[in-house]
């Protein structure tokens, strides 16, 4: 108690400017990446986790007839690494930001609301990205890397998806009250989105009517333009080129681009920054 | 610059009749106060009496179901970008990450803000400079209240709300805060608290409320609100059964031996009573004098048990 505080300026009520968005999301994913790195448990699982899960996916994959080439492994990476690291990820995360009363804290300072969400989930974001890149490498390294039919349509779904599994994550935290209850909270949607996204079985393998239904799933759009991108073939299993993979996009687009509408409302509304009292 | 009018721009705080509602029941009821810079503001009551709830709305956390609340002139709810700059908030219960250790709390923190103060500068005034390197976890609850109150003085706000600040400390601690309230008041920032010791509001405040079930029931200086309670006078007799001397206007509220005296005079009550001790050659033993005290008027309204005018 030595120092004392500076005096405030009093001299009117002009209240200035204020600093960057972008400064206060790096300060705070920043920090959460330091938390991450310390939690040895969690860094080991989100590496080592999704390796052993791309094995058995691709396995189960194989046995139901999909194509298993590098560039079908790279989009079923994305899939898989999205709602099964991603969602399951950030569910935990802001559930114990939350129950820590880390959230309501952090609601008390310049921070906006966006951004201490988009701060808090930037390292998981992080993690999934560096997964599919790894898969990638990997692919390569076999050399079962075969040129990609646009890249434009995967990179789109991977942006898109990863903001879609922030948004469903945070609307899912509404009904999880503790961490351990994320297990099975998140259930519905992890399995709707593997076992009906084209991700463990091919859509073009079910009666058309039930395909046409799945087509409009969360995680489907993702699988279908990161396959259109990356295979160069449609939901129904046809082959196409740049230009043809660009005519089937606008429908998965769509839904996609729905989704995170429709998400973003939700959470949005139903998105608690402290615990239920 | 301004977006509304507000209705006293020097105000630091202004709170007008504020109503919140939590379904059914009405948590706050018509509370109405303003706070100018330089200034420290008490809210006083007993748990449940809607002082958090007050809080929030000023704090920008939760919105008015009627009233309005205003910060430097603006909305704290729905201008909040422009109003958070300027406010610091200690919330009466709220979590650090516990793996981050002090000075990395302070620094994230810190590049969140517009105008940080420098981390070690917060760290010296809440006396936690040796902690600077250790995990949040591993911080004892004084520790973790005042590295709190650091993070919330970081910004240099012009208004501080603080939700129990004291709560849980030790005497050393609390002593730290009091100090680090003055100078923010000395600096001109306005200082919004509530507390439970009557004491701390003794200490700091310049003006005090007393909330019971959602109203405030009594407000002003420590001066005006003491004013018409009596004073006391207490001390033990040695039984020597002598009765007391006669005390014109003074009502015996304890009897010997252990006796509580309240008088509306406390000199001249003082004066009969040690002229009469002295000619008897009698022994006051811990002999007290208080004049009229915050305590007394609290106890009186915060329970309910004397009706009050609000």
């Amino acid at each position: 108690m030595t120092a004392t505080l500076p005096a405030v300026d009093t001299s009117s009520n002009d209240l200035g400017s204020r600093g960057s968005a972008r400064r206060r999301v790096l300060a705070l994913a920043a920090a959460e990446i330091r938390l991450l790195r310390r939690n040895r448990t969690a860094a080991v699982n989100s590496v080592l986790g999704p390796v052993v899960l791309l094995g058995s996916v691709a396995a189960i994959a194989a046995s139901n007839g999909l194509e298993l080439d590098g560039s079908s492994f790279i989009a079923s990476a994305i899939g898989i690494t999205l709602i099964l690291v991603a969602y399951y990820n950030l569910v935990t995360t802001f559930v114990a930001r939350r129950e820590e009363l880390v959230l309501q804290r952090m609601r008390t300072g310049e921070l906006t609301d966006g951004e201490i969400v988009l701060g808090t989930a930037v390292p998981t974001l992080l993690v999934t990205l560096l997964q599919v890149l790894v898969v990638g490498v990997g692919v390569v390294a076999l050399g079962k890397w075969s040129a990609p039919v646009d890249v434009v349509l995967p990179l789109l779904a991977l942006l898109g998806g990863g903001v879609l599994m922030v948004v469903l994550a945070a609307a899912s935290t509404s009904f999880t009250r503790t961490v351990e209850a994320a297990q099975f909270t998140t259930l519905p949607l992890v399995l709707a989105a593997t076992l009906f996204s084209g991700l463990l079985v091919p859509l073009s393998d079910l009666p058309e009517a039930v395909g046409q239904v799945f087509r409009f799933l969360p995680l489907t759009p993702v699988i279908e333009l990161s396959r259109l991108g990356l295979v160069g073939e449609t939901w129904t299993g046809q082959a196409v080129d740049t230009a043809g993979a660009w005519t089937a996009a606008p429908l998965p687009l769509a839904v996609l681009g729905g989704w995170l509408v429709v998400g973003t409302v939700i959470a949005r509304r139903v998105f608690r920054w402290a615990p239920r009292r | 610059m301004f977006t509304a009018e507000p209705a006293h721009p020097d105000l630091a705080v202004e709170v007008v009749d504020l109503h919140r509602r939590y379904g059914a029941f009405e948590a706050v009821r018509g509370v109405s106060f303003a706070v100018r810079p330089g200034e420290v503001f008490a809210l006083l009551g007993v748990n449940g009496a809607g002082k958090t709830s007050v809080l929030e709305v000023v704090e920008g956390l939760a919105g008015a179901d009627s009233g309005s609340v205003r910060i430097l002139g603006a909305d704290p709810v729905t201008e909040r970008a422009r109003v958070r700059p300027h406010l610091g908030v200690l919330l009466q219960s709220s979590g650090l990450p516990g793996d981050l250790t002090v000075g990395e709390t302070l620094h994230t923190w810190a590049r969140t803000l517009t105008r940080p103060r420098p981390v070690g500068e917060a760290l010296a005034q809440v006396d936690l400079v040796s902690r600077t390197g250790v995990r949040v976890r591993s911080l004892s609850g004084g520790e973790r209240r005042r590295l709190d109150l650091a993070l919330a003085l970081l910004g240099r706000p012009r208004v501080v709300v603080l939700d129990e600040p004291t709560t849980g400390l030790d005497p050393e601690s609390r002593r730290t805060v009091w100090e680090l309230i003055r100078d923010l008041v000395a600096g001109g920032a306005a200082v919004v608290l509530t507390t439970h010791d009557l004491e701390e509001a003794e200490q700091l405040a310049d003006r005090i409320a007393v909330m019971r079930a959602g109203r405030i029931v009594l407000a002003g200086t420590q001066a005006e609100i003491a004013a018409g309670r009596s004073a006391t006078i207490r001390f033990t007799l040695d039984d020597r059964g002598l009765p007391l001397p006669d005390l014109p206007g003074v009502a015996v509220a304890v009897g010997p031996p252990h006796v509580e005296l309240h008088t509306d005079d406390l000199q001249s009550t003082l004066a009969v009573l040690l002229g009469w001790a002295g000619e008897h050659g009698l022994d006051l033993t811990g002999l007290q004098a208080r004049p009229a005290s915050l305590q007394q008027a609290f106890l009186a309204v915060a329970d309910g048990t004397v009706p009050t005018a609000a």
